[in-house]
């Protein structure tokens, strides 16, 4: 219980500046002021444009966090839909049919797609984060698969089909329920993946205007000055890591109490 | 064995060609095609459709296709729209760098990861286990950007003790350092645990029980019974780390500004260079592919219960 609570607690930070942040980053942050300034009316200091480290760091959540959960839902809708038709389908040229072409692309490189995709569509979010939704989907899709096909086949399914239960309710009732812990605790480290490779394309320069309120751009951006203003990099880079580390806790939380 | 390795060998072709055609339609039925981006933005719209016409591109995409892939197939990869010099000159003049940074990397990630996970494995919950377990888990939760320009701070810019970038200093083992330890300290970390929990099951399991029994000594135990089954998982996993490496090698090369391919493909998604980004992307993903092969076919020999490939 412990574990969740510490994996609770390092979450509660950065998911609260996603939440609260945008709200209140205008009371909270001052005019901008001269580049790379410390103090002054910033309680952080000033980036290499001279806006104000904190509101920045307030402001940034929603893009990191939201392109990676969006991007996670995504997957999970696409790939959690064709997993469960695979599994509980008895038609074995569907199961073909539906994960073969999926299989093909598991092994793509994500940071390669987002390359590809950033050529034309370089500075769009939702582009970002169908890319990813892109490179994660196959996976889930096998995971479900895997996890749904046991349930599927099992005695239990098998009594509630002869009783005359109802399709939906076999497959939310029985296999939904074996297949959510093993989805969560995923969904889990996905998460923190996709907040890397999220992170790590803004921090290229593949996605987003290098001026987007963004924690990835905002480490980038401030790079040079490590030494001259380290909140620059510091609070967002910071901010990251509770999230990841803190997601990633919390799945394995999860499939420890499943034993 | 070998129908295995057959099967698997022609699921890599396949993949190789949905790589091609998906890289080709992705950036050909883009928005805004390189006319009108590559060059000046003034241009008026009958200089660009002079331009679209001269670079070959208001063929139909089929034919577009077939010309990109008949190239493909002799080698040629296309003219780059930025300097008119050929995309495989690009490659080449950038391949040395990433390379060495990659053929460094793996020496070094192999043997480690292999002694660390054993190491962790074999006695477990013990404090060698702990202090690594930790560490290893730590690293796997900082991004390789955050960790790169961590190790810049403290190693190049606060003590001096190693160059920060490649640019200007001169070629030597130092300019290593640094990139190989930020590639080096997720994987390592990822391929460690898995042969952690490889060695753990396989200390448990049936045969290991047995041949302890019968008295066959620690080393030769762990070595000839344990090893090929530990490494399992982790070679299973290699299909993940090659990503990472790669992604790795983008952040690495970006940080320390190492003229090698990652450098190359940035600068050319940046200046919407399409030949460029293309022949770079396929390159990068085809080395992926191929380390994903080799992975399931030594999985496969290793331990062939496992089903890799259903």
């Amino acid at each position: 219980m412990s574990r969740v609570l510490t994996a609770c607690g390092l979450l509660a930070v950065p998911v609260l500046f996603t939440l609260a942040g945008p709200l209140i980053s205008g009371a909270v942050s001052g005019p901008d002021g001269a580049p790379y300034a410390l103090g002054g009316g910033h309680p952080l200091g000033t980036d290499g444009m001279g806006r104000d480290v904190l509101g920045l760091a307030l402001r940034g959540g929603p893009s990191t966090l939201g392109m990676a959960c969006g991007a996670v839902a995504a997957a999970y809708a696409m790939g959690g839909a064709l997993g469960l038709v695979a599994a509980t389908t008895r038609r074995q040229w569907l199961d073909e049919l539906l994960l073969r072409p999926v299989e093909v692309l598991l092994p793509i490189p994500s940071l390669l797609v987002i390359s590809v995709v950033g050529v034309g569509w370089r500075g769009s979010a939702v582009a970002i984060a169908l890319a990813v939704a892109a490179i994660n989907m196959p996976a889930v899709a096998r995971l479900i698969r895997a996890a749904a096909s046991d349930a599927a086949s099992g005695p239990v399914a098998e009594a509630m089909r002869l009783q005359g239960e109802p399709a939906v309710r076999i497959l939310v009732g029985h296999i939904g329920r074996a297949v959510l812990p093993v989805a969560l605790a995923d969904a889990g480290t996905r998460l923190a993946t996709a907040v890397f490779t999220v992170a790590a394309a803004n921090f290229l320069g593949l996605g987003l205007d290098p001026a987007a309120p963004d924690w990835g751009v905002a480490i980038a951006a401030s790079r040079e000055a490590l030494l001259v203003q380290p909140w620059a990099v510091c609070a967002p880079a910071v901010l990251l890591v509770l999230f990841t580390v803190g997601a990633n806790l919390l799945s394995d939380a999860v499939l420890r109490r499943r034993g | 064995m070998l129908r295995y390795a057959a099967r698997r060998v022609l699921l890599t072709g396949a993949q190789l060609v949905a790589l091609a055609v998906a890289t080709f339609l992705l950036t050909a039925l883009l928005p805004g095609d390189a006319a009108d981006t590559a060059f000046n933005e003034q241009a008026g719209p009958e200089q660009i459709a002079r331009l679209r016409h001269e670079m070959g591109l208001d063929r139909p995409l089929a034919v577009r296709f077939a010309s990109w892939a008949g190239g493909l197939l002799r080698g040629d990869l296309g003219t780059s729209y930025l300097g008119h010099r050929p995309v495989t000159a690009i490659i080449a003049s950038s391949f040395g760098a990433t390379a060495t940074l990659a053929l460094v990397t793996a020496t070094i990630l192999l043997p480690l990861a292999l002694g660390l996970g054993l190491a962790m494995g074999l006695r477990e919950g013990g404090r060698t286990d702990r202090v690594i377990s930790a560490v290893t888990l730590a690293l796997t939760a900082i991004p390789d950007f955050v960790l790169a320009l961590a190790l810049v701070a403290v190693f190049s810019l606060r003590l001096g003790w190693l160059p920060s970038a490649w640019v200007g200093v001169e070629s030597g083992p130092a300019l290593y350092v640094l990139p190989v330890a930020v590639l080096l300290a997720r994987t390592v970390s990822h391929f460690s645990r898995q042969i952690r929990a490889g060695t753990r099951t396989a200390l448990h399991a049936g045969y290991t029980v047995q041949a302890r029994r019968l008295g066959v000594p620690r080393v030769p135990l762990v070595l000839r019974h344990v090893l090929p089954n530990a490494v399992v998982p982790g070679v299973q996993e290699l299909a993940r780390t090659g990503d990472q490496l790669i992604g790795g090698v983008l952040v690495v090369e970006a940080v320390f500004a190492i003229p090698g391919m990652a450098t190359a493909l940035i600068g050319a998604v940046q200046s919407r260079d399409v030949p460029t980004v293309q022949g770079l992307t396929l390159l990068l993903a085809a080395v992926a592919l191929l380390l994903n092969l080799v992975a399931d076919l030594v999985c496969r020999r290793l331990s062939p219960r496992t089903e890799v490939l259903r």
